[in-house]
């Protein structure tokens, strides 16, 4: 019984133990036996690549990320366990990239020589390459993830869904239909246009006609000219012109006489018109002052008092000389010594 | 109702101190190797490979039912390949230890405990020390290591039993073939899945027996004690599996 007992759980743990074990290597893609070498990429950062996640050279798997770590100068490293036997491109660089939509990350190789034609990767490869690390450190970049490219086309596909609804907004039924009718609208306006254009060859070539009669009564007007033209020469000829132009000369002298004499009245006009203008400035000051009851005329239109006391003193003056005229005596003493 | 209180305190101190004792005990009885020692493989077999159909049981329908429940939430939106990696990181990390832990502690929790507390009410136990012998070491102690060591050998055979049954779901129900279904499982594993699923389980398998143990050595009144005893090791056992796993992931994961 004790040895069966042994023997059943013996076989229980080594079969537990072999599961584990293979298990654990089988699922982490471990080789066992195989020599596989660890070398080093640099990158400024890896994404979503993890520890595990394969390593692909043109999309065949020949090793795995085995650790990631912070480095100095903002750089990240990555080790990468390379499997033996694996024809590695002469100048290799890593990108790290999405494998799908589902957050799978890979770390593929390719030749420097060969990098994609993707103007930040090459930047990144450059710089991780010219950070050095003794040339055992592989240059490395990371692709953009699947989720930002999609978030990204998702905003785009958004703006066309919004741009698409305004269109669909402003070219509903009612639009539509009035569009038709714009276009049967047009269709008659172009009708219009094509019988006025008609008609108007017709007014232009009436118009051409009437061209060449008023064509052929200007060169009659223009016989005619030079008939006049040839009378006129005539009169030249015989001294009229000159005189014309003498008398015409002094006429001119006389009214440039004229104008120089009306210069002069408005000169004087003009001063007039100021001293008028000032009398009148100071006639509205004092009809101000008054109007304003300041001033003495003023205070006299204003005040009733001064008007009486002023009247009372012309009265009393009145009786004074009258009183002066009767008593002289009373006022004037006359002696000698 | 104060009165109630205080003897509630009183008792959950007493239990705290029992329970403090029987650990210490149990560290003590280590030294005995001689006895626990050779009671070991025996109680390895009865509490481990004795309880392997259940486990395998278990975890074979749950496999089925996994990949069966990833297909049906899957469809459309995420590759059915993902079917693989939910079967193996669930059975892993969570359904084989708790699912094989709760079954274990119906099983051999109460197995112990209506073992030890018929011992301890037939007054076996007494007789044990009657004769010299210390029950932590000839009784506890190989029930405690036994489980503790079996418990993730059993874990990992459900495991494997839950993915084998999960990838043949797939491929006969869901038509994923094996590559598919491997690519899945193999896309998000971590060794670590491994070891905190078997480590988790063996912290489950020592609580069972230290639970069973303890509450079958406390055990007292008659058939209705050993009976109350079995029933009470189920329950505390499978609240302290959930509250260790919910432990164990926060700390862990």
């Amino acid at each position: 019984m004790k040895r069966e007992n042994e023997f059943a759980v013996g076989l229980a743990v080594i079969a537990a133990f072999a599961v584990v074990v293979g298990g654990a290597l089988w699922l982490s893609n471990i080789h066992l036996g195989h020599t596989e070498a660890v070398r080093t990429a640099r990158f400024r950062t890896v994404g979503g690549l993890s520890v595990g996640n394969p390593v692909v050279l043109r999309g065949v798997r020949v090793g795995r990320v085995e650790g990631i770590r912070l480095a100095p100068g903002s750089w990240v490293e990555a080790d990468l366990k390379i499997y033996s036997g694996v024809a590695l491109p002469e100048r290799p660089a890593v990108i790290a990239a999405s494998a799908s939509l589902f957050g799978e990350w890979a770390a593929s190789l390719v030749s420097i020589d060969q990098l994609p034609n993707d103007p930040n990767v090459r930047a990144a490869i450059a710089e991780a390459q010219a950070a050095g690390g003794g040339g055992t450190k592989w240059p490395g970049a990371t692709l953009p993830d699947i989720g930002q490219l999609t978030a990204q086309a998702s905003r785009i596909a958004t703006d066309i869904a919004s741009v698409a609804a305004r269109v669909q907004t402003a070219f509903d039924s009612e639009a539509v239909i009035e569009l038709r009718s714009s276009i049967r609208d047009f269709g008659q306006i172009a009708d219009r246009l094509a019988r006025v254009t008609n008609e108007q060859a017709d007014v232009f070539g009436s118009v051409g006609t009437n061209l060449r009669k008023g064509s052929d009564a200007l060169g009659h007007a223009a016989t005619e000219l030079q008939a006049t033209l040839g009378r006129v020469d005539s009169a030249t000829n015989q001294g009229q012109l000159a005189a014309i132009l003498n008398n015409s000369a002094a006429a001119s002298h006389d009214l440039h006489q004229a104008s120089q004499d009306f210069r002069d009245f408005m000169d004087a006009a003009h001063r007039n018109q100021e001293s008028l203008v000032r009398a009148l400035v100071a006639a509205d000051t004092v009809m101000s002052r008054i109007a304003n009851r300041t001033g003495t005329l003023g205070l006299l239109v204003a005040d009733s008092t001064l008007y009486r006391e002023t009247t009372l003193t012309m009265i009393q003056l009145r009786q004074l000389l009258s009183d002066i005229q009767a008593n002289p005596r009373k006022y004037f003493t006359f002696s000698v010594f | 109702m104060i009165a109630s209180i205080g003897r509630r305190a009183v008792e959950a101190v007493s239990a705290a101190g029992r329970w403090g004792f029987f650990v210490a005990d149990l560290g003590r009885a280590a030294a005995d190797v001689g006895t626990w020692s050779r009671l070991l493989v025996g109680q390895m077999r009865r509490i481990g490979v004795d309880s392997l159909p259940v486990a395998v049981f278990i975890a074979a329908f749950t496999g089925v039912v996994l990949a069966l429940q990833a297909s049906y939430t899957f469809t459309g939106a995420v590759p059915l390949y993902f079917v693989g990696t939910l079967v193996g990181k669930t059975m892993m990390l969570e359904l084989g230890p708790v699912l094989t832990g709760l079954a274990l502690a119906g099983r051999v929790g109460a197995t112990m405990a209506a073992e030890l507390g018929t011992m301890k009410v037939t007054e076996q136990v007494d007789a044990l020390e009657t004769l010299a012998y210390d029950p932590q070491s000839y009784l506890v102690l190989p029930r405690v290591l036994a489980a503790t060591l079996m418990f993730p050998v059993i874990v990992a055979l459900a495991i494997l039993t839950g993915i084998c049954t999960g990838w043949l779901t797939s491929l006969e129900l869901l038509h994923l073939s094996t590559a598919e279904f491997v690519k899945g499982l193999k896309l998000f594993y971590l060794f670590k899945d491994t070891w905190y699923g078997l480590f988790k389980s063996a912290t489950f398998g020592c609580t069972i027996a230290l639970v069973g143990c303890w509450i079958g050595l406390g055990t007292y009144g008659g058939a209705e004690g050993v009976g109350r005893s079995t029933m009470r090791t189920v329950v505390y056992s499978a609240v302290l599996i959930l509250m260790l796993d919910a432990f164990w992931a926060v700390v862990l994961l």
